[in-house]
């Protein structure tokens, strides 16, 4: 927070100084928390995994250069593009409608996707572990209509984790994208159409290009929540789904292997803040607030 | 529903919704099962896992746990939150990036390394275990938000009712007492809600924080669904579910007051 002290203050108070000093005042506890909670463990974080006597890149060297490890990687990566995709092509459908729908319906779909965020990652992932069973309800249901004659496994698979994540991080889509279509200047949908262009060619040519920005937004929260995902592959995955976050916890608590735990959480967070930048022309911090609910 | 989104659309949107929240409830019925474990729906409904949450002095402990160290969060990370907010709306410039990308930190950084990262420095401080240490990380993972809710409320401000009252000699602290605080409440209350709710869902800061000795709800939850479970879990997910839509109900209702 060093960065405050130099700031030119509003003129609000007396003296520049004296409107430095409340800016700095004002700024400090939130500064301690941050620094201390936030700041300080990450770097010690970094130092750790730097702590090998094999030297500074050994942990890293060990864990790109192994083939248990790389799976690890893999299905990490695949997770978040598998879940993105998914979540786009059934998030912008439900903002579409979102969009143009009246506005008592709308309140009422609006509770809908924004009422899940309100709920622990952990409960919802566990209505999906009772759901999911050999002998859960889906599992029955599939039965009963003659789809299949024996149980589907759906848990502690790829499956379990797929639709685990994509419930969980549905609303992150729909909600960007519901916001991107609102913007849109609804003359120029009508002109589309005054001008004889068929629904599709209207949807290709006009919404789809002006919700663009939305979509990329959705896409960027989607894939970054994916990436450090731990509750949910954690307990609807299997043994052959560790993700990177699975293996830091896995690394900590079963092997305690620190230097390593903490080169894969530099690695984690190295992919994070390299999409940040990448897609970061396309976030705000306001819109990365709004992440939250 | 309407007319130009075409029925297909509509019936999609309402599968979504449904998609949504219905997963959601199937807890609720398991948690009134009379059986020794879990079928959905349950086959005979009783009040018995209930009682066995209410009796369990474990159970009992992590729900009180769970309120304290939330209440804790949320008054911290208000106060601070606000104060940053206020903070960082005078800033300028390349300060006032700096600040906003470190309040974004925490939001942004995987969850996961940021509690292996919190772990490890709590080890080495003796804080594994203490009702402070998950104050503190929930502090921090609440703050950002708080401050980034109070900021939008303070730039929907006019500033001229602030330099108003102190040009009629206020002081600074009078200012923010009778003015500021009174015009941005709906924004300040709505992220103490937020910070309360964000410190009482928490999983994973707090599976590697709590030790043996400050277990929040969700930590016994987590640690109940690793192995082998009752529908008394359901009974804890049911009362965290309650305690959410409570939250979000009094979120709302703050927000329809400030419009």
């Amino acid at each position: 927070m060093s960065a405050a002290q130099n700031a030119p203050g509003k003129p609000a108070s007396g003296t520049p100084a004296a409107a430095a000093f409340a800016t700095l005042f004002l700024l400090l506890p939130a500064g301690l928390v941050l620094g201390a909670a936030f700041l300080l463990p990450l770097a010690r974080l970094f130092g750790l995994s730097g702590s090998m006597p094999a030297g500074v890149l050994a942990p890293y060297l060990e864990l790109l250069g192994d083939d248990v490890y790389r799976k690890v990687f893999f299905n990490t990566v695949f997770f978040a593009i598998v879940v993105t995709a998914v979540t786009l092509v059934l998030g912008y459908p439900l903002a579409l409608a979102l969009a143009r729908m009246r506005a008592g319906w709308r309140a009422l779909f609006l509770l809908a996707v924004l009422m899940p965020l309100w709920i622990s990652v952990l409960v919802r992932t566990f209505s999906w572990m009772l759901l999911l069973e050999r002998n859960g309800p889906i599992n029955r249901a599939l039965i009963a209509s003659g789809l299949t004659d024996t149980p589907m496994s759906l848990l502690f698979n790829k499956t379990g984790v797929l639709i685990g994540m994509v419930h969980v991080l549905l609303p992150y889509a729909v909600l960007p994208i519901f916001g991107a279509i609102l913007r849109i200047d609804p003359a120029l949908l009508r002109a589309s159409e005054g001008l004889g262009a068929p629904r599709h060619v209207t949807f290709r040519r006009v919404l789809l290009p002006l919700s663009m920005r939305g979509v990329a937004t959705a896409a960027t929260f989607v894939f970054l929540l994916s990436l450090g995902f731990f509750i949910t592959p954690a307990l609807l995955g299997g043994a052959s789904e560790i993700t990177l976050s699975m293996l830091v916890e896995n690394l900590v608590n079963e092997r305690l292997a620190w230097p390593l735990a903490a080169a894969a959480s530099v690695i984690l967070l190295a992919l994070t803040l390299a999409l940040l930048a990448v897609a970061g022309r396309f976030l705000s911090p306001a819109a990365v607030a709004g992440v939250g609910r | 529903m309407t007319g130009r989104g075409g029925i297909g659309l509509n019936l999609f949107a309402a599968a979504m919704a449904a998609f949504l929240v219905l997963p959601i409830a199937a807890v609720v019925p398991a948690a009134f099962s009379q059986s020794s474990f879990i079928r959905l729906p349950p086959e005979a409904w009783s009040l018995r896992w209930w009682h066995v949450f209410l009796a369990d002095p474990s159970w009992r402990r992590a729900l009180v746990k769970s309120i304290e160290v939330a209440t804790w969060a949320a008054a911290l990370s208000v106060v601070a939150g606000t104060a940053a907010a206020l903070g960082i709306a005078r800033l300028r410039g390349t300060a006032r990036r700096l600040a906003l990308a470190l309040f974004v930190g925490p939001v942004v950084v995987p969850v996961i390394v940021l509690a292996v990262a919190l772990y490890a420095l709590a080890r080495s401080t003796g804080m594994v275990g203490t009702t402070a240490g998950l104050v503190i990380a929930h502090t921090m993972l609440a703050l950002p938000y708080v401050a980034l809710n109070v900021g939008v409320s303070l730039g929907m401000l006019d500033p001229r009712l602030g330099l108003a009252a102190a040009g009629l000699g206020a002081s600074p602290w009078r200012v923010f007492r009778t003015v500021t605080l009174p015009l941005i409440r709906p924004g300040v209350l709505g992220g103490a809600v937020f910070a309360f709710v964000t410190s009482f869902d928490e999983v994973v800061l707090s599976i590697f924080l709590a030790g043996p000795t400050v277990k929040t709800l969700p930590v016994r939850i987590w640690e109940e669904i690793r192995i082998e479970y009752t529908p008394v879990v359901a009974v804890a997910a049911t009362v965290m579910i309650a305690l959410a839509l409570a939250a979000a109900g009094a979120s709302r209702l703050f927000r329809r007051r400030a419009a």
